[in-house]
């Protein structure tokens, strides 16, 4: 029982990891909490569905969505933040910013979708379960659990043994100087928005699968639960957010399973308010995180 | 004749109860505080209220002193863990404490309805006395920045450092602002407990984050003309036009984002800034 709670848990991970990577990224290069990430997710989750509804196979829905709402990832960032960083007033205008490009997204999925909770048709995914030691694992969890550990190789290839990630990591520590260096800004800023936006799309498609339910508002609760992770990890912190994953998934899953379930959320997010109290920073983030700064 | 004014008496209603919540989101921000517990510490007030009514059969006037008095504590108790944390953290933790009083308040269903919510509140609360409450407030917020402490908050916003150089205790004054906003929130909460004969769950969570927000950074974070104009634009434009009030939340999406890129310091402050400069020039232009 508590071995298959413990792989329930590893397919979780996965999933959140997908969500908080992208969500932490964009606040590692712009020290911007994008709260437009969940309504992106659930863009991606959406499209998925509407490309198989419209007789379209899954895989080309799949792609289709990492595309779509890695694209509306950018243009939250264009219409959003570009001005507010010229501006200066980022921290605090960002949040605003992107409550509202949430609030649009979400609305438009609302009357797009007719406030209905759409389900991907039978057999969308094939329904096949394997069983080894005792353990039950579907094929769907084993996909899910491949394709969050592929996306997660490409982005750590990506930020760490590329020239592009190069380019990120010299922008996050300092737009000034990395613009001396002949590095257009604007350009990583878009790319990375794509990056962290398909990410999210990706986590939106395989939880859109897992529990075949989608709706307007499916990416609250994994807004929330980014917000838990990405502190826990430290906020802009890429190790961090995948360990805080980790334990995150396994925590919730074991939390469930073992505890009273109108509890969960109550544990979770006085567990937050715990980490921000004692360790701001998370368990891999900078020092400086949280500290008197300029602001505003 | 009055019969289209009877008609509009729960908008206006609204925008009264709207407007004691707009103030308490208003006084933290203003003192440099990024918190958005508003909602929380409302729904903390109304919630006391309404057991004091239902359950204890109190008079309505201690079940707000009750409500205000819990919005207040429990504003302090949250501005200690606060007063550590800066920015950004500071949002992240108080959207943490609404999730926290809405699974508690869904959780603990013995005392507080649970997800069915709270019925039955006797309606003891009219318009007369809302239109009471909101003057006070108004007052207060008004009567408060004009003096000692509206200037302390300034400069704690402005610039934390010069501030405590110049002898401005930040920790006792942002406890002071969430106090205040505790005590805001708790009080309209309270009212609309008693205003609404139900209360449910939802009602305090994310979704009443972002409206009252959206009130205070529309009208401005500046001048307690801020949240008066902001909530009565907010509160009227979607009744103007019947097919703009079924987009209400692209309405408000829109409205933030370019508020806060094109007229950063809000509607009222931006006009209050332009009249003040205009009429500076005239007194520098004359001979």
């Amino acid at each position: 029982m508590l071995a298959q709670q413990i792989l329930n848990g590893l397919v979780v991970s996965g999933v959140y990891a997908l969500f908080s990577l992208g969500f932490t990224l964009v606040f590692g290069i712009q020290r911007i909490l994008n709260l437009a990430h969940g309504a992106i997710f659930m863009t991606g989750a959406m499209v998925a569905y509407y490309t198989v509804a419209a007789g379209g196979p899954l895989w080309l829905g799949f792609i289709l969505a990492i595309v779509a709402s890695g694209l509306l990832s950018v243009l939250v960032e264009i219409v959003c933040f570009r001005r507010l960083r010229r501006t200066g007033d980022e921290e605090f205008g960002g949040i605003i910013s992107s409550i509202g490009a949430g609030l649009v997204i979400s609305t438009i999925a609302q009357q797009v979708s007719s406030t209905q909770i759409l389900r991907f048709p039978f057999d969308t995914f094939p329904v096949v379960i394997f069983r080894f030691w005792g353990l039950r694992v579907s094929m769907l969890q084993l996909f899910m659990a491949g394709a969050a550990i592929v996306l997660v190789l490409v982005l750590g290839y990506l930020i760490y043994r590329t020239g592009f990630g190069r380019r990120v990591r010299a922008v996050t520590d300092n737009e000034h100087a990395a613009m001396l260096m002949g590095i257009n800004p604007n350009l990583v800023y878009s790319q990375t928005y794509f990056i962290a936006g398909a990410l999210a799309g990706a986590a939106g498609v395989l939880v859109g699968l897992a529990f075949n339910s989608i709706n307007f508002v499916m990416g609250e609760p994994y807004l929330m639960f980014g917000f838990a992770i990405i502190i826990l990890g430290g906020l802009g912190s890429i190790p961090g957010a995948l360990l805080a994953s980790l334990v995150f998934g396994m925590v919730q899953t074991l939390t469930i399973a073992y505890l009273p379930s109108g509890l969960t959320s109550t544990i979770i997010f006085a567990a937050l308010f715990l980490i921000l109290l004692v360790r701001p920073h998370g368990l891999l983030g900078k020092e400086d995180a949280g500290n008197l700064r300029g602001r505003r | 004749m009055t019969g289209a004014i009877a008609g509009y008496l729960p908008l206006f209603d609204l925008y009264l109860i709207h407007l004691g919540l707009a103030f308490s989101q208003y006084i933290v921000l203003r003192a440099g505080v990024f918190s958005l517990a508003t909602a929380a510490l409302a729904g903390i007030g109304a919630y006391t209220a309404g057991i004091f009514a239902v359950n204890l059969g109190m008079h309505p006037i201690l079940g707000l002193v009750a409500g205000t008095l819990t919005g207040m504590g429990a504003a302090v108790v949250l501005s200690i863990p606060l007063a550590r944390l800066r920015g950004v953290y500071q949002a992240i933790a108080t959207v943490a404490f609404i999730q926290i009083v809405l699974s508690l308040n869904i959780y603990s269903e013995s005392l507080t309805g649970g997800a069915m919510g709270l019925n039955n509140i006797p309606k003891t609360v009219g318009t007369v006395t809302l239109l009471v409450f909101a003057a006070g407030a108004t007052y207060l917020i008004w009567a408060l920045e004009r003096g000692r402490i509206g200037r302390a908050f300034d400069a704690i916003r402005q610039d934390e450092a010069v501030a405590a150089s110049l002898g401005i205790s930040i920790t006792r004054h942002q406890t002071l602002a969430f106090a205040l906003s505790g005590a805001l929130a708790g009080l309209f909460g309270g009212l609309e407990a008693y205003h609404a004969y139900a209360l449910d769950p939802n009602q305090f969570g994310f979704h009443l984050l972002i409206t009252v927000l959206s009130y205070v950074i529309l009208g401005g974070r500046n001048s307690v003309a801020g949240p008066l104009l902001g909530t009565a634009l907010l509160i009227i434009l979607p009744e103007l036009a019947r097919p703009l009030a079924e987009n209400r939340m692209i309405i408000y999406g829109i409205m933030l984002i370019v508020v806060i890129n094109y007229l950063p310091k809000g509607v009222a402050d931006t006009f209050l800034d332009w009249w003040r400069a205009r009429r500076l020039g005239r007194q520098g232009g004359a001979p």
